[in-house]
């Protein structure tokens, strides 16, 4: 029985009182991609750290490809990659020397070593600047070469610690592309984000991480269609009706919010279809509108939707 | 994955030819690429050495040409310069060991250190790689401060090449084993500020209450006291023995057995030190 590359169990996490990470557990079976969803402080990288060796758990158990991150770090660092939130390459060194440098730790030959950065340089187009030092790159190609550093020895697990935060719409697009053809490779990915539609685009599974617990996982769709809310958000032509626009929405079983600043009406909507709704509210009241959309929901979204159930269930 | 339940095995898993070996090189490896790797910065950015050169450079002449002549009267072994110099050696090799912490920690915050961590390598490679690389360094910058000390200032101690060569030697074996105290430090701290202040704190007393500039007779009192428990005296003691050709006593063997001892303690909090997590 073959066992799932990234295995966690009960694992928590203490810095002094603070409980940066309490009793998760999770599996990613081989060649799947896990988005790790939260909000600065929720504990993804606590997670990431002690996965990749660098931070013990205070308790439960975690292991990679089967070894475990405690008792056989070396085993579990020979099988992984890590690309963090902030670029960790040697500045001082060319892009090309950097990744000769970790192939040749990683046990490779000298020409090995070589034909590897070459390769890699070639697929994230970093070819032209191979040979300048890393700290003329640019944020996109430094992240990118921080991504072929993490691949240099073929890891059978991957973790990409908020690989896109900070990053210009093309370069994340780019990463997005990259990441999706390491996943077709067979790659077993964990990913943390703070949005939820890179962890939609990437991640075969989700799990939600709020102040380091797990408060829900599934597939994008599932979590999706548990959060629903959607929110469609009506321009007014005329500032003045927003009063009237509130009241027919509340009567078409809505609950809308009056957004000033954009002169329009908000309301949280469960699907596509109750856009509808909007639309023929507005128009049975003559109100005109200039302006309608629908926001795909955030992470936020998620967060109220889970605190909304839990009140909910407690109350 | 075709490691079993069964084994919670050692044993590496299959995998394809290409990587077979590729799960970490051995401690020689790790260490010869390590230290390539911080010369290799050095030899892109001359910079470094250039301007850590400076220092002792100016210290040099400032003491040979300023404090020369009328320090001449309390120094008994001939011109100030050969009496100046092994001080020089010492105390820029010490200086050179504080900045190996300093550049600890810069490669902290660089982040290239925490993709070591997470690779298949030993954290004593990647400090020994560094003290390695700095002592190179050192090495080469207390070879031009010699030549520049003979060709300006007319340095020709009476112990001859095979005196200097010496000294020069106990001059980098106290840099290399203040070297570690300084990582030990270093990766306690992990503040470059906090770094330069100990550093600089401990520097500056250590250098003028010895023997390093002066003769001993020449403090005042309360001073000589401090100077006479001083392990720079020592250090430079014994390298103005060697260099000078004065009877070598238990000067040097004091001063290696201090340094081996210095190199132990250090490289132990230093190798314990770095493996916390960042």
């Amino acid at each position: 029985m073959a066992r799932p590359p990234i295995e966690v169990e009960n694992v928590t996490k203490d810095f002094g009182k603070f409980k940066a990470l309490d009793d998760v557990s999770l599996r990613v079976p081989e060649g799947n991609v896990l988005g790790l969803l939260g909000h600065n402080g929720a504990g993804k990288t606590t997670l990431v750290n002690i996965l990749s060796t660098l931070s013990p758990p205070t308790g439960g158990t975690a292991r990679i490809a089967g070894y475990d991150v405690v008792r056989q770090s070396r085993q579990v660092c020979a099988r992984i990659g890590l690309t963090g939130q902030f670029a960790a390459v040697d500045e001082q060194l060319s892009g090309l020397d950097n990744l000769v440098l970790i192939a040749r730790l990683l046990g490779a030959g000298k020409r090995a070593a070589k034909q590897r950065a070459e390769e890699l340089l070639t697929l994230f187009e970093l070819t032209e600047a191979a040979k300048r030092p890393a700290r003329t790159y640019s944020g996109g190609m430094r992240r990118r070469l921080d991504l072929a550093a993490s691949l240099v020895g073929h890891p059978d697990v991957i973790f990409l610690d908020e690989p896109t935060t900070g990053l210009d719409p093309t370069s994340r697009m780019g990463l997005w592309q990259i990441v999706e053809n390491l996943v077709d490779d067979g790659t077993t990915v964990l990913l943390t984000t703070q949005y939820l539609d890179e962890a939609d685009r990437l991640a075969d599974s989700i799990t939600v991480l709020s102040s380091g617990k797990v408060v829900a996982s599934g597939t994008a769709e599932e979590l999706k269609a548990e959060v629903g809310q959607r929110t469609a958000t009506a321009t007014l032509a005329d500032p003045a009706e927003a009063p009237r626009a509130l009241e027919a929405l509340g009567r078409a079983g809505l609950s809308p919010v009056h957004d000033e600043q954009r002169h329009a009406v908000t309301a949280p909507v469960n699907a596509s279809h109750e856009l509808a709704v909007v639309v023929r509210a507005l128009d049975e009241a003559g109100i005109e509108v200039s302006g309608l959309g629908l926001g795909e929901p955030t992470l936020d979204d998620v967060y109220l939707n889970l605190a909304h159930h839990a009140s909910e269930s407690a109350a | 994955m075709t490691s079993t339940l069964s084994a919670p095995s050692t044993e590496a898993p299959e995998s394809s030819p290409d990587r077979a070996n590729w799960h970490g090189a051995n401690v020689w490896t790790q260490i010869v690429v390590l230290t390539g790797r911080s010369l290799r910065a050095v030899v892109k950015d001359p910079r470094i050495v250039v301007f850590s050169l400076l220092q002792p450079l100016i210290m040099l002449t400032l003491f040979s040409q300023v404090f020369g002549k009328a320090l001449m009267s309390s120094i008994q072994t001939g011109s100030y310069i050969n009496y100046l110099m092994p001080a020089i050696l010492v105390t820029t090799g010490i200086g050179a060991s504080l900045q190996s912490g300093v550049g600890l920690i810069t490669d902290m915050k660089n982040g290239v250190l925490g993709r070591f961590r997470a690779l298949p390598i030993r954290m004593g490679s990647v400090l020994l790689a560094r003290s390695l690389a700095d002592l190179f360094r050192t090495a080469v910058q207390l070879v031009i401060l010699l030549c520049a000390a003979a060709v300006l200032f007319g340095f020709s101690p009476k112990g001859g090449l095979l005196g200097t060569f010496s000294a020069w030697l106990l001059a980098l074996m106290v840099s290399w084993s203040l070297t570690w105290v300084f990582l030990a430090i270093a990766s306690w701290v992990r503040k470059e500020e906090v770094m330069q202040s100990v550093g600089f704190l401990a520097m500056f007393p250590l250098m003028f209450a010895s023997s390093a500039f002066v003769p001993l007779d020449a403090l005042p009192n309360w001073l000589s006291v401090v100077a006479r428990v001083n392990p720079l005296t020592y250090a430079v003691d014994a390298s103005r023995d060697l260099s000078l050709a004065l009877p070598v006593g238990t000067g040097v063997l004091s001063a290696v057995g201090a340094s081996a001892v210095l190199l132990l303690v250090g490289a132990f909090f230093a190798i314990k030190g770095f493996r916390r997590p960042l």
